[in-house]
């Protein structure tokens, strides 16, 4: 218990995709304008990843590992089907975003609109595919992937709605023309991880 | 006063539109108007004039450090004097320390003053008065021991990274002056950690004494913390650390200013303390009963006392630019900054000391807090129509 506990506080701010790994920056970049975009986007990437995740994880143990097979029958053992892991694990993510994008497009119209294409691209979002293939490689079990993909959800819901924070604060404020936009995102987001720094090292 | 006066007025027309040196008008402006009242005149709708201008608060505040300053100074020669069994005076321990933090302080402002005049030429507005306490709060949280071209170097950081690139003073949504520290304390660590807090140039004549040891206080406290110095010495500022950050007594005499002129939050400081303690108590519910000496034992006001948290609620967490805005929003904010601090400091044994990173944390997450804040006051109201 104590361990989850452990590496759920890790994967929300030790190693946060966003400002350990530099991973899903096409969204998290493009989506921070306003805060309630970031959000409604921060609570999609947290819901797809805790159901492609552990999902990937069954997959990769009952299906494509050497030996995965052998409950079929015993004649598959040898095989060794990790070589699709990474078509399967992104057609999982494809399927799941489109129930997300089914959902928010009936219930929540609003959003739907203002989170335009960006929607469909948590499809290629390299936060949620590195999630699945970091469960794949650090080679967690079933409860340690379930929380591992809820904290890394987290912390990517977290880094986005911070900076989406600042973006608002610094709205109107008179930032030299090259870097508007853009280029003044990379520099928060710089900042922001200098000051996430803060928690590397630390042990519960 | 009236030679320069007539000299300030004669040299006007120069920098004025059209004359020979437009372009370096910012620079002059500054200047003139660090010196004199200003004789503007505003042109269009009603304004409300008053003498706190942005000039006077900041000055306030550099007021407030002057305490820490000079505590700093002496404590610098008396550590010095102490780590080779010397008995000086108060007047020698002070000169040996003034000698020794004044390099680091003109540095600090001139490298940081000259980059805003480049900004403020370049980017035609008028030099702002924020570097005048971002310049003194640099020396005071850096160890003695820093080379000055390192002081130069995060100067040059700050200014640009952490508030001309933002938009220049009041744009920036962290502290420049931490931003400086934590920008040293990732990039050069060597001479941010270990055996730096005390000037350990060689006196003639005298070895260190047997009982020295470099480290600081917060690096033996993570093992044990039975071997903090007593609370007096922790209150007083007789130990080792950066510059200003020691004495919680000097830091008290600038608290007490902040709060009187109102230029600092109270209710900053105040939750501070709050989620000081309250993390504090909580740790020691949690502390294991067979490890006496386990820094989970810590008593709650030790957390106060020792190394910079005083100085980092005083004058950093409560810089009104970067703190949360709203009134509900900055008791919020100071009581995660105690926290945030509280576990920082026992938890992590990569950074002894975590009043710096918590504060910049919470610069980050301010926004956010405001942004909470106004939308549950939107929702009340709503409720309430």
């Amino acid at each position: 218990m104590e361990s989850l506990v452990n590496l759920f506080v890790r994967a929300v701010f030790v190693e946060n995709v966003v400002f350990a790994y530099f991973l899903g920056m096409c969204s998290f970049l493009a989506v921070s304008k306003k805060i309630k975009t970031a959000f409604g986007l921060g609570l999609a990437v947290i819901f797809v990843m805790v159901l492609t995740t552990p999902l990937n994880y069954l997959i990769l143990n009952y299906m494509l590992e050497e030996g995965a097979l052998s409950w079929i029958s015993p004649s598959l053992a040898s095989v060794d089907l990790t070589f699709l892991a990474f078509i399967l694990f992104i057609s999982t993510i494809a399927g799941a975003v489109q129930l997300v994008e089914m959902v928010i497009e009936k219930f929540l119209p609003a959003l739907y609109s203002s989170l335009g294409i960006f929607l469909p691209l948590i499809t290629v979002n390299c936060s949620i595919l590195g999630t699945s293939l970091f469960m794949q490689e650090r080679e967690y079990g079933l409860a340690e992937t379930a929380v591992f993909s809820l904290g890394a959800g987290v912390g990517f819901f977290l880094a986005i709605v911070l900076l989406a924070g600042i973006r608002e604060r610094l709205r109107y404020s008179n930032v030299p023309a090259p870097l508007q936009g853009l280029g003044m995102a990379m520099f928060i987001t710089a900042l922001m991880g200098l000051a996430f720094l803060s928690f590397s090292g630390i042990k519960i | 006063m009236k030679p320069i006066r007539n000299l300030v007025e004669s040299l006007e027309p120069h920098f004025k539109e059209g004359g020979k040196y437009e372009k370096f008008h910012p620079a002059f402006d500054a200047l003139s108007t660090f010196l004199f009242v200003p004789g503007h005149t505003t042109e269009n709708g009603v304004h409300i004039r008053d003498a706190m201008d942005l000039k006077r608060t900041m000055f306030t505040v550099v007021i407030a450090m002057i305490p820490t300053l000079l505590f700093g100074m002496w404590n610098v020669g008396y550590q010095h004097y102490l780590a080779y069994g010397m008995d000086m005076s108060l007047m020698e321990n002070f000169m040996f320390g003034f000698w020794r933090v004044m390099p680091i302080v003109v540095v600090s402002y001139a490298v940081g003053l000259g980059t805003e005049f480049v900004f403020a030429i370049s980017k035609k507005h008028v030099v702002s008065e924020g570097y005048l306490v971002t310049g003194l709060l640099i020396p005071l949280i850096l160890p003695v021991t820093i080379p000055l071209w390192m002081v130069a170097f995060a100067s040059i950081f700050c200014v640009i990274i952490g508030k001309e690139i933002f938009g220049g003073t009041g744009m920036n949504f962290m502290n420049p002056a931490l931003l400086a520290r934590a920008f040293l304390f990732f990039a050069f660590p060597a001479y941010m950690t270990g055996d730096i807090w005390t000037d350990l140039t060689p006196e003639p004549g005298h070895a260190l004494v047997d009982a020295y040891t470099g480290a600081t206080n917060l690096v033996t406290f993570d093992n044990d913390f039975t071997q903090l110095p007593s609370p007096s010495d922790m209150f007083w500022g007789f130990e080792q650390g950066s510059i200003g950050e020691t004495s919680v007594f000097a830091i008290l005499i600038g608290v007490f200013i902040l709060i009187a002129s109102g230029v600092g939050s109270w209710k900053i400081i105040l939750s501070c303390v709050i989620g000081t303690l309250a993390m504090g108590l909580f740790l020691n519910l949690l502390a294991p009963v067979d490890v006496p000496t386990s820094s989970l034992h810590t008593p709650a006001y030790y957390h106060l006392l020792m190394g910079s948290f005083a100085f980092g609620a005083a004058y950093m967490a409560t810089d009104p630019v970067s703190a949360a805005h709203t009134e509900a929003g900055k008791w919020i904010y100071g009581i995660l900054i105690g926290v945030f601090t509280v576990i920082l400091r026992v938890f992590n044994p990569a950074y002894p000391e975590g009043v710096m990173l918590a504060i910049l944390l919470m610069n980050v997450f301010a926004p956010l807090i405001d942004h909470l804040v106004v939308e549950r006051h939107i929702q009340t109201r709503m409720k309430r129509a």
